[in-house]
Order: C-alpha cells, then sequence, then structure tokens
C-alpha cells in the first residue's frame, strides 16, 4: 500500500436540481443539473458519486465521470445500463438529485500534442477535457470517438464532427469503418502526437496502450470500476499497478481515475 | 440557554460523548471522509483493522453490488501494525477524533504482540478485537466461532491494555452467538460489537462462476438489518455489558430499533456510502429524543418509547 500522506479529495456533497435529461441514443442519455454554488471547481477526468432516486432496491451511488461543467450546468453522460441508471434517466426538470465531487485525479494539463481517444461513454471526460482546451477538439487536442454503431454517435444531439471530432464505427454504419484504435494510427501517420489519453472499454484502452508502446509514446487512460465511498476509504475499486516496491494496488477513485498505462498491470484490470 | 441532553455512553474505562461510530473498514485510517463529514462530532470511529503484517488485500474485484446491500471481499487490505503506529496513529491524535482501533490476528502469539505494541502508544481510545471478518482464511474465522479461543484472546488483550477499552467484535455466521459474546464478557470484554457482515455469495450469469474468486463474501447493508437486529437482541440477553449494534442501519429509525435490541450504542457502516450525513442525523435525532437510548425492550416497552 502507498504510504505517502493522504491527500482527501477537494470534495463537497451537494443538494443539486435536474435541469433537463436529454436521451441521446436508445442506450444513452444526458443528465443536466444546476451547478451548485458549493460544488468545487473540478477539472477534466473527475467524476461525482451519484445518489440513484430512492424507491429501488439498489440504492449504491453511482461514479459519474464529468461530460462538461460551466458556471450553470454540470452535464454527466449515462450510459442505461442497469435499474439504478434506469431511475436516473426518468428524472425531470426541477427534481432533485444528491450528489458529492469532484472527486479523482484529472487528465495532465501541462502536454503538447495530445491525441484523445473515447470509446462509449468513455467520451466525456475527453470531450469535457477539449471543451476546456482553447483550441477545442482539433489542432494540440484532437479526439477520436469510437461507437459500435452510428446510433451511438448521438449525431442528432451534440455536433461531435462539426466540433472535429473523429467518428468510428465498428460497424462502419457512420465515419470510419472499424476499430477506433486504428482510426488513431491513421491519425497519428498522418500527424504525429506526443501523448495519447483514452477512456472507454478496457480492451479498447489496452490497444492504445500497444499503440503508445509501439510509436514510443506517453499514454494516460481514465479507469473506471465499481465503487462504494468514492473517496480512497475503503479499497474496493483497487487496480493492480507496478509500483517502486513492486506490484500495488491502487484505488481508482483517488489514485486514479486517471493512470500512466505503462504502470498498470494491464492483466489484472477489469474486463470490461 | 438549557443544557444539552446527555447521550452519553460509557463502556469500561471511557465514556464517549454519543453513542453513534463509523464501523471498521468504512473510514480506512479517519482522514479520508473530512471533506464530506465532521468525524470530530461523532462518538467515535472505528478504523480499518490493522494485522501484524501488512496485507495487500484481494484481487479485484472487492464489491458487488446487490439488491438492499453489498458484497464485499476486501480481505483486510491494510498497511499493517509497523506502519500503523509511526504514521497513521501520530496524525489521528493531530484530528479531534475518539479512535477506536480494530485488530486482527490469527493465532494467540499475534495477539499477544499486536497488545504489547498498543499498549506502548497513546492517541486512541481502545481496541475491537476483529475476530469475524468472513474475508480471511477460514482458520481464523474459525477460531472467531470458538468461545475458549475468544474468551482467551479477550483476556490476552484486556490485561495488556487494562485502561482502555476493549470491544469484541463477534460473526452472526454461527450458531449461538449468545455463547461466544459471553466468552468475550468472561475474557474481560468491555462490550461486544455485533455484527460483522454475513456470508453470502453471488454467480455471474455470464460466466457461470461466483462473483469473487474466493466463492464467498461479507453482505453489508439494509438487508442484514434483521439478522443484526436479532443478533443484538441475543448478545444482549447473553452479557450484561454494553452492546454495540452493527448491520444495516440506514435511517433514523434503524438506529431506534437496535435501541430496543439491547443496543447501548450503534456503529454505521455501508451506509455511508450512501447517506454521508447519516450519523450526524442519528445524533440529532438522539439528541432530541434522549430515551430512545434507554428504550431496550426486556418485557414491556418503556414509556420513553414514542
Amino acid at each position: 500500500m502507498s504510504q505517502t500522506v493522504f491527500v482527501p479529495a477537494r470534495a463537497r456533497l451537494c443538494r443539486a436540481r435536474v435541469l433537463s435529461t436529454i436521451r441521446l441514443s436508445s442506450r444513452y442519455f444526458l443528465l443536466r443539473i444546476v451547478r451548485p454554488d458549493e460544488m468545487p471547481a473540478s477539472a477534466p477526468g473527475q467524476f461525482v458519486h451519484v445518489a440513484v432516486p430512492p424507491g429501488g432496491r439498489f440504492f449504491l451511488r453511482r461514479p459519474l465521470s464529468i461530460h462538461n461543467c460551466d458556471d450553470n450546468a454540470l452535464e454527466l453522460l449515462i450510459v442505461e445500463a442497469g435499474e439504478g441508471t434506469r431511475r436516473m434517466r426518468r428524472l425531470a426538470s426541477g427534481d432533485s438529485l444528491d450528489f458529492y465531487g469532484p472527486l479523482g485525479g484529472a487528465f495532465p494539463r501541462s502536454v503538447t500534442r495530445v491525441l484523445a481517444i473515447g470509446g462509449g461513454v468513455g467520451l466525456a471526460p475527453l470531450y469535457y477535457y477539449g471543451r476546456r482546451n482553447a483550441g477545442g477538439f482539433r489542432g494540440t487536442y484532437r479526439l477520436l470517438y469510437g461507437a459500435r454503431t452510428r446510433d451511438d454517435l448521438f449525431l442528432e444531439h451534440v455536433p461531435l464532427e462539426a466540433q472535429g471530432v473523429g467518428l468510428a464505427t465498428d460497424d462502419g454504419s457512420y465515419g470510419f469503418a472499424g476499430n477506433v484504435v486504428s482510426l488513431a494510427a491513421a491519425e497519428l501517420d498522418r500527424d504525429e502526437a506526443d501523448v495519447l489519453f483514452s477512456c472507454g472499454p478496457t480492451v479498447m484502452m489496452r490497444a492504445v496502450q500497444r499503440l503508445a508502446d509501439e510509436r514510443g509514446l506517453a499514454h494516460y487512460a481514465s479507469l473506471e470500476n465499481r465503487m462504494a465511498c468514492a473517496l480512497g476509504a475503503c479499497r474496493a475499486c483497487v487496480v493492480p499497478v507496478r509500483g517502486a516496491r513492486g506490484r500495488e494496488f491502487r484505488t481508482v477513485c483517488h489514485d486514479g481515475p486517471v493512470f500512466d498505462g505503462s504502470v498498470l498491470d494491464w492483466d489484472g484490470l477489469p474486463v470490461p | 440557554m438549557t443544557t444539552p441532553p446527555d447521550i452519553s455512553v460509557t463502556t469500561g474505562p471511557v465514556t464517549f460523548a454519543n453513542p453513534v461510530f463509523l464501523a471498521s473498514g468504512i473510514c480506512g485510517y479517519a482522514g479520508e471522509y473530512a471533506p464530506l463529514v465532521d468525524i470530530s462530532l461523532l462518538g467515535g470511529v472505528v478504523t480499518k483493522t490493522i494485522t501484524m503484517r501488512p496485507r495487500s488485500g484481494n484481487q479485484p474485484p472487492r464489491v458487488h453490488e446487490l439488491p438492499f446491500g453489498l458484497l464485499n471481499s476486501i480481505g483486510l487490505e491494510n498497511i499493517g501494525l509497523d506502519a500503523y503506529v509511526a504514521d497513521k496513529l501520530p496524525a489521528l491524535r493531530d484530528m479531534e477524533v475518539s479512535v477506536i482501533v480494530s485488530v486482527a490476528a490469527e493465532t494467540r502469539d499475534e495477539f499477544e504482540r499486536l497488545a504489547d505494541a498498543f499498549a506502548g502508544c497513546d492517541g486512541y481510545l481502545g481496541i475491537e478485537l476483529n475476530l469475524s471478518c468472513p474475508n480471511v482464511e477460514d482458520r481464523a474465522l474459525d477460531l472467531g466461532r470458538n468461545p475458549s479461543f475468544v474468551e482467551s484472546i479477550t483476556h490476552i488483550v484486556k490485561v495488556r491494555i487494562p485502561d482502555r477499552v476493549l470491544w469484541v467484535k463477534v460473526t452472526p455466521n454461527v450458531t449461538d452467538i449468545g455463547e461466544v459474546a459471553a466468552a468475550a464478557e468472561a475474557g474481560g470484554a468491555d462490550a461486544i460489537s455485533a455484527i460483522n457482515t454475513v456470508v453470502g455469495m453471488d454467480f455471474d450469469l455470464n460466466t457461470g462462476k461466483p462473483v469473487f474468486a474466493k466463492g464467498g463474501a461479507g453482505y453489508s447493508g439494509p438487508g442484514i438489518l434483521p439478522i443484526a437486529l436479532r443478533k443484538v437482541w441475543e448478545c444482549a440477553q447473553a452479557v450484561s455489558i454494553p452492546v454495540v449494534g452493527i448491520g444495516g442501519i440506514s435511517s433514523v429509525s434503524d438506529a431506534r430499533k437496535m435501541f430496543l435490541a439491547g443496543a447501548s450504542a450503534v456503529q454505521v457502516g455501508t451506509a455511508l456510502y450512501v447517506e454521508p450525513g447519516l450519523p450526524q442525523n442519528i445524533i440529532a435525532a438522539l439528541a432530541e429524543h434522549p430515551g430512545w437510548m434507554r428504550a431496550r425492550v426486556a418485557g414491556e416497552p418503556s414509556e420513553d418509547n414514542r
């Protein structure tokens, strides 16, 4: 276990009001929340731990990456995967919502040319990074987004392509036909980068690590994991890393969620 | 100005300002919840269980959500006695937190060494013996089910650290919890902590395999409240020392039921993940209704229990 001094998260328990839920596709929706005054400033890569609306059988908070946040609104990109997220999808404007955050570490800011690769709901922190980046999604911060099929690209709701995001679909129904990591390799051939960011299914991020190793690039991956406290206390969400003292466990919620891909023990990560 | 009601609780040589504690495992070493909870307002905090040697804990996955609860298989990951005494205990002294240190071991010899080490430290108010975690080797759990082992270990620790509290945390995974509790009392325990998690299991229908590599895991959360209430009741019948009620408390009402079952204090665990404000809500409710703390049902419900 890490023996360094524990620095608690700069987080607050916030009670907020829902602005709206916007259905993006058959499985994805955007939850827009009034940004509470008491919520500390957040950085791309961080997440919030959101209470499930009451009445169901499952009640643990869900850790949800911040998709966008400004003075007025906090946006969360959510895939409807079970009872908890289903109850969130049914929230209406004016409903109250309880969360704590922001939590976790952010993607590094002092980087030069970044190629970011997002898959599925992993788009969220990478999209937020681009929104906070002066150049948007072109130039020194390029974002590629891969989904299974056209429906999951939210084309009618989020102007990803117009904003310069490169799109890929596994089934070829839109954009680059094939794996988003293949698109990334082609992008690097066209125009180099210094560092890769990734967030998405473990198998995708693992492929990005291989690409980073091939090209001699740094790689920062944002992981997810089942969480309980989300504060670094309970040690439920650990992943194995190769630390100074050999193989160690680090928490995704507090030591992560962003990790240097070269220290992760990829074989030991949860899949997907 | 009226004086606030007395909701203190005394176990052995120590009096705590109020009867609401954080359970072991929730708050690793006490600092993590600082952004959300003012833990100095609680009766106290029971730390993550410490063992002689550092433990890296179980391979992930370590938690699995269930209806009305959570299965955990953390595996007693902890930094070990030496690092705890050198790094964590001094830091806790600086915070105004009442600390109960949870300890676990597998042999008599290890318990003696742990007790000797803590006897030489300050900054904590007592020890909670963890004889009940489902997520360590079966042998340790079997010993926690053995009344004469429980009595013997309790005695070993109590004689070495006589001026601090000694709580013995018992497992619900036994036939007669009262017998184990009585053995702890005979060994010199100041209070019984009941219960630890309930052994459970789940299967992944995609793989056809158990969710956890080790198979069994500990079930906690609102689903175990009925079991915890019953076990607290049985312990309270069996001993005359206080019982600290733990297991599934997710609301002020649940805490109130624990007192009815015979608890003199309560610990909040899993519910903290959902509602960080719960411990303080329970304290506030008790301050308004201090009679709830004395409302133990031993025949007729008391007048105060309204």
